[in-house]
């Protein structure tokens, strides 16, 4: 089974509308979407307001700051590039603004992770156009 | 109106396939397969199924319901479809088997589930180089299948609400006890709290045996009119309560992190909408059969479908509060998909059914009622059955 999956850390498709987070990521800044029609923050990106059903939001510039919400770490089967640095940590981080994220913290072991703990957003390059948003701790 | 439903449909007959890590034959086959027998079984003829429905796999076509009608000889099609998400498309099809015989769309209609995924790789497994959709804002980071997904809503659960891995652990033991009596069951050998807890991490804080079997099989229902199932060979399982849930801003499984509460679960809401169809309340059952992915879910389903309030389903367990014969509301009699097999939650609705007729290998005694619930945490599906009208 293991020869017919993916070796490469798998990217994201590019799309119109998840661009503006990509583009905002390489640049270094945390940018998520707000909704025009009643100011909710919203992650992932979405055409319509789930809150209020407008079709208009603006890219907006978060603070970054955020606590950690839940973690694991994921142990085999695991697609090859996790495989080879198996365990690996996962972890879904609260914005301050309220959105959730997936994300991998740095620096912290996962036996130091503390759900609440201080975090604030920090860039990882992994390809020539993806830049991860990660976070460490704050 | 819901209960518009209620008791105007039954299931007349059921079948399955061996549960095995490999059968050896196609989806197609094995759903031909169960269909025979649950018609057999009601004894109906293949050509006089006029409607078909299924829970379906994107990509999976080998047994649409195209290929199915032409390979059963069945004279006509009236009404079908096939239902994604899943786990929480379990009842799905049998939901929309009574919808359409209940409102004479059709008279005989056959719903299935075939999957090979003992044999088969898993979905994740499958991903490209490059990810849509939501995943691409988590395959990136490592997060990519659904025991990850479950682990970190998990980790928040016990964290909220002080549940410990030895209540999750408790609902594997007891379905690991009820399928030790079923001859279908893949897993039969008894296991100890002990035996989950040491069992191997697979998504910290879920352990090998907190994740449901990987098997392949088939099974299959067949209902009918309530004013014809009574001149039929089998006690009906009257369809008394049937409903879909999705609740507000939902995802996958992944997307429950997203959500501002993430225990506001799509069971929640399916569970409003089958008790009000069947006129009928959590005290009212005699017999649970959850979908139970990973063990888990099972404490979810107690609380969203009233057994206990939120935060409470873990003590519930512990006490012995769904173990067969003596608790509150015993829960998968037949093992589940811990235990018996991974028919995404399929063979659950057949175990509704032999409590109904009192055929089960862990029989409720005087069972009259029976809730069959599809997984919680996706856009589900749950189904209510009943002895008599």
């Amino acid at each position: 089974m293991t020869q017919d999956m993916i070796a490469s850390r798998p990217l994201p498709e590019i799309t119109d509308l998840t661009e503006p987070f990509w583009a905002a990521a390489k640049d270094r800044r945390l940018e998520i979407q707000r909704c025009d029609g009643c100011g909710t923050f919203r992650f992932p990106p979405e055409y319509g307001c789930a809150a209020c059903g407008s079709m208009l939001a603006t890219w907006t510039k978060v603070s970054g700051r955020a606590e950690l919400y839940t973690w694991t770490e994921a142990h085999p089967p695991l697609l090859p590039y996790f495989m080879e640095r198996a365990p690996w940590p996962l972890a879904v981080v609260q914005l301050e603004e309220g959105p959730r994220m997936a994300t991998n913290l740095v620096d912290d072991a996962s036996e130091d992770y503390e759900i609440g703990m201080a975090l604030r957003a920090d860039f990882e390059d992994i390809s020539d156009d993806v830049t991860l948003v990660v976070f460490r701790r704050r | 109106m819901t209960e518009s439903i209620r008791d105007k449909t039954a299931i007349v007959g059921i079948g399955t396939t061996e549960y095995v890590k490999n059968i050896g034959r196609s989806e197609l086959e094995t759903s031909l397969e169960a269909i025979h027998q649950a018609l057999d079984e009601a004894g109906l003829t293949p050509a006089e199924v006029d409607a078909i429905y299924k829970i379906e796999t994107p990509g999976e076509d080998g047994n649409s319901e195209l290929n199915v009608a032409r390979n059963l000889g069945a004279d006509n099609l009236r009404a079908w479809g096939g239902f994604g998400y899943g786990g929480g498309g379990a009842c799905a099809p049998v939901v929309y088997a009574a919808m359409a015989v209940a409102t004479g769309m059709a008279s005989v209609a056959v719903a299935f589930r075939a999957r090979n995924r003992g044999s088969g790789a898993r979905p994740w497994s499958k991903m490209g180089a490059r990810v849509r959709e939501t995943a691409a804002f988590e395959a990136p980071y490592g997060l990519v299948s659904p025991v990850q997904q479950l682990a970190l809503v998990t980790r928040r659960y016990m964290h909220d609400y002080g549940a410990t891995s030895e209540q999750f652990a408790r609902v594997s033991v007891t379905q690991r006890q009820n399928a030790a009596r079923n001859p279908r069951a893949f897993f039969r050998d008894p296991i100890t709290v002990e035996d989950v807890l040491s069992s191997r991490m697979i998504a910290d804080p879920l352990h090998l045996l907190d994740c449901s079997l990987e098997t392949d099989g088939a099974c299959a229902v067949v209902v009918t009119s309530a004013e014809r199932a009574r001149d039929l060979q089998q006690t009906p399982a009257y369809i008394s309560g049937a409903s879909q849930g999705m609740g507000p801003r939902h995802y996958m499984m992944n997307g429950l992190l997203y959500k501002e509460d993430p225990f506001d679960l799509p069971s929640i809401y399916a569970a409003r909408d089958v008790y009000a169809s069947a006129g009928l309340g959590p005290a009212d059952m005699d017999v649970a059969l959850f979908y139970d992915v990973f063990s888990p879910m099972v404490l979810w389903q107690l609380e969203a479908y009233g057994f206990c309030k939120r935060g409470e389903a873990g003590a519930f367990v512990e006490e012995g509060r769904i173990d067969w014969p003596d608790g509150d509301i015993p829960v998968n009699t037949h093992g589940g998909s811990l235990s018996e097999a991974y028919v995404h939650g399929f063979n659950h609705v057949l175990e509704g059914v032999r409590q109904i007729r009192g055929t089960s290998t862990c029989q409720v005694e005087d069972a009259s009622t029976a809730l069959v619930a599809a997984a919680a945490v996706v856009p589900s599906s749950a189904l209510i059955l009943r002895k008599a009208p």
